[in-house]
């Protein structure tokens, strides 16, 4: 039954495929519809009886496809595996991609290409789960270059564009490099491992065999792999680009699952993590440099899928300080809640980019507050979510996050952290107030929404407002019930109620400054920002990154493929194969002349040779 | 009288026929310089028929002469047939078994 | 010392028509070398106690090789100008000799590690030639014969005019 949940969405993807290459001018929006929202359904279903299954006392459920390759030790099998971490990430991941695709049934609705918009949203899907619910590294490697593949495919919907082509290609090509890196760490873990078989489970018991360089050295390598999914730094560039993509995909791919991908890589292998813990420092570094530098980003953008493609880069940073820190419960709850608010914001903001014909400059619009009254009042909620204010469900795995840093006394990652903390909060409600409040700035002759686009708003907003007390820990009288699900091996805190509820407090009182702020600086009057000082200049423009890896990366590797193609391969390969052939044309004109047909010359030869041989045998060999 | 002088005759005589066989256009010098080399092998065989004491030598040589009665039959046929074709007796005329002969 | 001055002086004959026969232009004259060479080595197995193979030779070798290849040489009758122009003879002769010489001192070497001395034997005359030739040699004396057979019946085709046949031409209409 476990294996459905994986085939489905490759058959339906299939299937919608070739009914749109039979005609891809025909408007069956019926047929796409039912089988591209059908499919999703379907898969939440299965992975709710999954869920299901594992409360009432399984450990884990297995199901294999077939036997993919057996050569001498490399035995792969097309098997899932499904243990609480799988079953959590994939029940959420199937219900909000469930309610994307309601929505994005809504958002397409025009489109030309909505039967491809469909088949590859359901084989992204599928590449997904396949991911999550893998039982070994390979098979995950699979559904993580799959993902990569649909985002690419995605993002370069609207290929007519040549930016949206170019964002898909630069969203491949890093995710490509972080790839090598991950493609290291699972060869070197073959290596040392494979004779004992290569599932999850097996790595896992024959972890302690390794030595300990090895495993930081593969404990490094796979988060390259995720620096690149998931969009931290140095390999983030492509995110805010890939915003190029229709809004349904950057809800469901750069900000509900895709990108949380590397945080589950990191929790699946937390077994190894934990022996390793300088890597882990290293991870959350990272986070939390990423989180930060975001933040920063983020509080001067103008567009309003950026703004949120900064925030997603930023909060993704808070769970590798989680995972980093070795709370890897803590840090796949804030994944969870993410999700539900994340995907929220996006849907929020396509809602409004629809509603005012493709505007997406948060300057160009304002008081919207009245007239998209259901849109504000959800994204409101999810705003407050990210921002961590109680009792909304950001809250408690923000705070979870940080008091995992706090007690672990990296108190720099801390301190970083609560900071962005505040800057999101102000981002955020900056955004918010600018397009809702603020004064009225566009011809409001709004584009009707259709209901498929608002009830997901609502049910995500249920969600963001009460997942939360899942995770509830003890200080505020829950149970910390998902981390003892999940059965992660987390580093246990012990931190007095006392001090958790001053850090709370510390959290609380930031994030209202930054929402306070915000609303002085742009509930009433919000005019875009201009490039005044220096460092406006170098923030807006994201602090010039881009232009430095063009410098230093692009432009070497096409001088040198210039350089190969034009200069060496004709000179130097062709020059040479063509001196042979000159060579051997040469040399068959010569012997060509001696072949005159005169007998004498024929004798002539013969005489040589004998001669030679004789004068050979008789100075050599001494016949005497 | 030792057999060495013969074989220092026959072993000359044998080049000179090699010599004549390369260096000379015309066909008649061409065949007489074979039958030249046949000879010289005769003369070893007579030679050794003599240093070893039985007449099987000679026998041997009998039988070269035969061979050389028919080669000549068919040699000087062949020339006289070839003089009719070309009008000459140069080697050289006749090779059209060469690189290039059946381009056209 | 008889035997060595024979020697000598049929080698003389024999190096000298040998010569001459490969380096004169006029045909006929390399024949005649050839005839003085062919001559000296039936002189040559007649010292060698070869007695029946010294006949053989003269009989066959010159009575009907060079008489024949006389013949035919003036048969053809080339004139002057249709003899081959070798204008390089000698720079060929000179040449080939080089290349040669290697392979003649190898024969030469190699032919004298053979025995060193003559052994006393008795003439070979007809009948011991002839009782070998017949109780041995019968193979290789009947395949001569087919041989000489079918030498005779390829000379005569080669060298057979090609007459027209009168029928041809209404055939082909």
């Amino acid at each position: 039954m476990i294996n459905w949940i994986v085939i489905l969405p490759f058959i339906s993807a299939l299937v919608m495929g070739i009914v749109y290459l039979a005609d891809t001018k025909a408007k069956r929006y019926f047929f796409y519809t039912a089988v591209g929202v059908g499919t999703p359904l379907v898969m939440t279903i299965l992975s709710f009886v999954l869920i299901s299954q594992l409360m009432n006392g399984a450990v884990t459920i297995h199901g294999t496809l077939f036997q993919w390759i057996d050569i001498g030790d490399f035995n792969i099998s097309l098997a899932f595996m499904a243990d609480r971490l799988s079953a959590v990430m994939i029940s959420f991941i199937t219900f909000i991609g469930m309610l994307i695709h309601i929505y994005a049934a809504g958002y397409m609705k025009d489109e030309e290409g909505y039967g491809k918009f469909f088949a590859y949203f359901n084989l992204f899907m599928g590449s997904m789960a396949l991911l999550v619910l893998s039982d070994n590294p390979i098979m995950m490697f699979v559904g993580w270059e799959l993902v990569g593949l649909c985002s690419y495919l995605l993002i370069g919907f609207y290929h007519q564009d040549r930016a949206n082509i170019k964002a898909a290609n630069k969203a491949f090509i890093l995710n490509r490099v972080g790839d090598f890196g991950f493609i290291m760490a699972i060869a070197m873990l073959f290596v040392s491992l494979g004779n004992t078989g290569f599932t999850f489970e097996s790595i896992q018991a024959n972890i302690h065999t390794l030595s300990p360089e090895m495993m930081t050295l593969i404990g490094f390598l796979l988060f390259v792999g995720a620096m690149g999914k998931s969009a931290q730094i140095p390999l983030y560039v492509w995110l805010p680009d890939a915003m190029a993509g229709p809004t349904p995909v950057s809800a469901l791919i750069h900000a509900a699952t895709m990108v949380t991908a590397g945080v589950y890589m990191v929790a699946r292998y937390s077994f190894l993590y934990v022996e390793v813990p300088d890597v882990g420092i290293f991870i959350a570094t990272i986070g939390a440099a990423s989180a930060l530098f975001a933040a920063i980003i983020a509080s001067y953008q103008t567009d309003i899928k950026k703004i949120l493609a900064y925030s997603t880069m930023s909060q993704l940073g808070y769970m590798f300080i989680a995972v980093g820190l070795g709370a890897y419960s803590a840090g796949i709850f804030h994944v969870f809640t993410h999700a539900f608010f994340k995907a929220l914001l996006f849907m929020g903001a396509g809602a409004v980019i629809i509603a005012l014909h493709h505007e997406q400059n948060i300057f160009k619009m304002g008081a919207l507050k009245k007239h998209l009254k259901l849109v504000y009042i959800t994204m409101f909620i999810a705003t407050l979510a990210i921002s961590g204010i109680p009792p909304f469900s950001g809250f408690f795995s923000k705070d979870a996050i940080l008091v995992a840093a706090f007690s672990s006394e990296h108190y720099v990652i801390w301190g970083i952290g609560t900071l962005t903390a505040g800057l999101t909060a102000f981002y955020m409600f900056r955004m918010l107030f600018t397009v809702f409040y603020s004064q009225e700035k566009a011809d409001h002759t709004l584009q009707k929404l259709p209901s498929s686009m608002t009830y997901p708003l609502v049910i995500l907003a249920i969600g963001s407002a009460t997942v939360g007390l899942l995770g509830i820990n003890e200080a505020y009288g829950g149970t910390s019930w998902i981390n003892t699900f999940l059965a992660l091996p987390d580093l246990k805190f012990h931190l007095s109620f006392a001090v958790e509820y001053m850090l709370t407090a510390l959290n609380v009182t930031l994030a209202l400054l930054g929402m306070g702020l915000a609303y002085k600086l742009f509930a009433s009057h919000a005019t875009e920002p201009e490039t005044h000082t220096l460092w406006k200049n170098v923030v807006i423009n994201k602090f010039y990154i881009d232009e430095i890896y063009e410098f230093l990366i692009v432009k070497p590797l096409l001088l040198i493929s210039w350089l190969i193609a034009k200069v060496i391969d004709p000179r130097i390969f062709d020059g040479f194969i063509n001196l042979n052939v000159w060579l051997y044309k040469k040399a068959g004109f010569v012997f060509g002349k001696l072949q005159n047909g005169k007998v004498r010359y024929y004798a002539l030869y013969i005489l040589t040779g004998v001669s030679a041989i004789s004068y050979y045998m008789l100075m050599e060999l001494g016949v005497r | 009288m030792s057999p060495n002088m013969f074989y220092l005759l026959a072993s000359i005589l044998f080049s000179i026929g090699l010599i004549g066989l390369v260096s000379r256009k015309n066909l008649f010098v061409l065949y007489m310089s074979i039958e030249l080399m046949l000879s010289s092998v005769s003369l070893i065989l007579a030679t050794l028929s003599k240093v070893l004491g039985n007449a099987d030598g000679s026998v041997m040589g009998l039988l070269i002469i035969g061979i050389i009665a028919a080669e000549a039959a068919v040699f000087l046929a062949m020339i006289v047939n070839l003089y009719r074709a070309k009008r000459t007796l140069d080697s050289d005329a006749f090779n059209s078994l060469r690189e290039g002969a059946f381009n056209d | 010392m008889l035997e060595v001055s024979i020697f000598a002086i049929l080698a003389l004959f024999m190096l000298g028509g040998s010569i001459a026969m490969i380096t004169s232009k006029q045909t006929v004259f390399s024949a005649f070398g050839f005839l003085v060479t062919m001559i000296g080595l039936g002189g040559m197995f007649a010292l060698l106690n070869s007695q029946f193979l010294a006949i053989a030779q003269i009989m066959v070798s010159v009575g009907a090789v060079v008489i024949l290849s006389m013949l035919t040489i003036l048969t053809v009758n080339a004139k002057e100008e249709n003899l081959p122009k070798e204008p390089h003879k000698y720079k060929w002769i000179m040449f080939s000799i080089l290349l040669v010489t290697p392979f003649t001192i190898l024969l030469y070497k190699t032919l004298i590690i053979l025995p060193d001395h003559f052994s006393t034997i008795g003439t070979i005359n007809a009948k011991v030639v002839g009782k070998l030739l017949f109780s041995e040699w019968v193979l290789p004396f009947e395949i001569l014969s087919i041989l000489l057979l079918s030498a005779m019946v390829g000379a005569i085709v080669i060298a057979r005019k090609k007459r027209k046949r009168p029928g041809k031409k209404e055939r082909r209409a």
